[in-house]
């Protein structure tokens, strides 16, 4: 694994105090919290920067951390020494779990909380840094990022979660877990799924913590979302949109025919009830029209452009003369 | 060192799932005072006569986790956080109309 250099992380010295840290820590957060930043890269960063935090506030990590000698770069090759953590009084940790996402056509999951492996060599897992769970099990968080397709189906993925276990020795051990996770249909942006009993076991036999997926819709090559309604852009020809016509429209759940009146204009919306996410009540799908106009790049096109021309008694710009 | 548990069905907390108090608690991470302040300051409406037996609409979890992040990672009070919630809210609200909108130009166009 990777050495950290969590002060060049922080842009503190390795002199910083508390107060130093903790503003450095601050201002870094605001900058690149997920929830609020539109900075690239703004998750990746905000985890580093919590990373370093965690470390840098407590003042037995950071003895600890600082033990490990200033000689270290950020990227080296780095092993904990079998001494670690020994001559400290280990105060309170912090749960990991991580999930990796898997090829095909399943969700991707990410763990909300996955530190790096130097950190939870140091400090998670089955560190002396790490609490002991007292009553139930904690409850474990996840992101997961869908298709649209997919929260229109249901879907399953697959979650590795790596969990400190007691052995019956009394030590911690790190297993992984490979659980399999059918998600209903119908999902929206930011929606919750509970599974209960597969977060962390408890320690004393006592409630397993449940596991949390916080659901977010992958951005679709045809269709936009806002909660539960769909909107499609459907380009038609201007017979189309002047004389009505039926025609064929992509949908989540497959094509349907759609009628579009007569005199239909571009940018106009048409709504096919019931057509978007599953849900009581499902959303609707909405089919905004576009006109394209066929190109005027053959004698026969011009012809037809120009006899319209001279049929046809209209101005578009009727309403821009006073 | 790794073993498949069985395969487990998630469960949707959508419309219509009230979340008792203690799990709103634990799911975004926020303590019961301040779930208070922020029932007080009027972000989430829950049901039930008395604080103890209040439940929440399953529609507010994403709200409210937000609003557990922003007090714990940036170190804000509920009253801070929900206006933050509340602005992002309408932030999200007005680049979602600036969308369709562009798209009707482009329809139009």
């Amino acid at each position: 694994m990777e050495y950290r250099d969590y002060y060049r992380i922080l842009g503190v010295q390795r002199t910083a105090n508390a107060e130093e840290v903790k503003t450095a820590y601050r201002r870094l957060a605001r900058k690149y919290h997920p929830d609020v930043s539109k900075e690239p890269n703004a998750e990746e960063r905000f985890k580093e920067v919590q990373e370093a935090y965690e470390v840098l506030k407590d003042p037995e990590k950071r003895a600890a951390y600082d033990q490990l000698g200033s000689e270290w770069k950020s990227g080296q090759q780095f092993r904990p020494p079998p001494d670690w953590g020994s001559g400290f009084e280990f105060g309170g940790g912090r749960t990991r779990q991580r999930a990796h996402a898997h090829a095909g056509d399943e969700a991707q999951a990410y763990a909300e909380e996955g530190f790096s492996d130097f950190f939870s060599s140091l400090f998670g897992g089955a560190s002396p840094f790490r609490s002991a769970t007292r009553g139930g099990g904690r409850d474990h968080h996840a992101r997961i990022d869908i298709a649209l397709e997919q929260a229109f189906h249901g879907t399953t993925s697959t979650l590795e979660l790596k969990r400190p276990e007691l052995k019956s020795d009394g030590t911690l051990e790190v297993r992984t877990h490979t659980v399999r996770v059918t998600i209903p249909s119908g999902l929206t942006e930011g929606q919750l799924i509970r599974l209960a009993g597969q977060g962390e076991p408890a320690a004393d036999g006592g409630r397993a913590g449940d596991l949390y997926l916080e659901a977010h819709i992958l951005p679709h090559r045809l269709y936009q979302v806002d909660g539960r309604d769909i909107t499609l852009t459907l380009p038609v020809a201007p017979w189309e949109a002047a004389l009505g016509a039926s025609v064929t429209v992509p949908t989540l759940g497959g094509p349907v025919d759609m009628q579009i009146p007569a005199g239909a204009q571009s940018g106009q919306k048409l709504r096919l009830r019931g057509r978007g996410l599953p849900g009581k009540p499902p959303g609707d799908q909405y089919v905004q029209l576009k006109v394209v106009l066929p190109p005027a790049t053959t004698a026969e096109a011009k012809a037809v452009y120009g006899e319209m021309r001279a049929k046809l008694d209209f101005n578009p710009r009727a309403d821009l003369t006073g | 060192m790794s073993q498949v548990t069985k395969i487990a069905a998630g469960q949707v907390l959508g419309e219509g799932d009230w979340i008792a108090f203690t799990e709103i608690c634990r799911v975004c991470r926020i303590d019961a005072r301040a779930v208070h302040e922020l029932a007080a300051l009027g972000l989430v409406s829950p049901r039930g006569s008395a604080p103890g037996e209040w439940e929440f609409p399953a529609t507010a979890l994403p709200r409210l986790r937000v609003v557990g992040r922003l007090m714990r990672d940036l170190g804000i009070n509920a009253s801070g956080a929900a206006l933050a919630v509340e602005l992002l809210e309408v932030q999200h609200e007005l680049e979602r109309r600036i969308r369709r909108l562009e798209r009707l130009v482009a329809a139009q166009d």
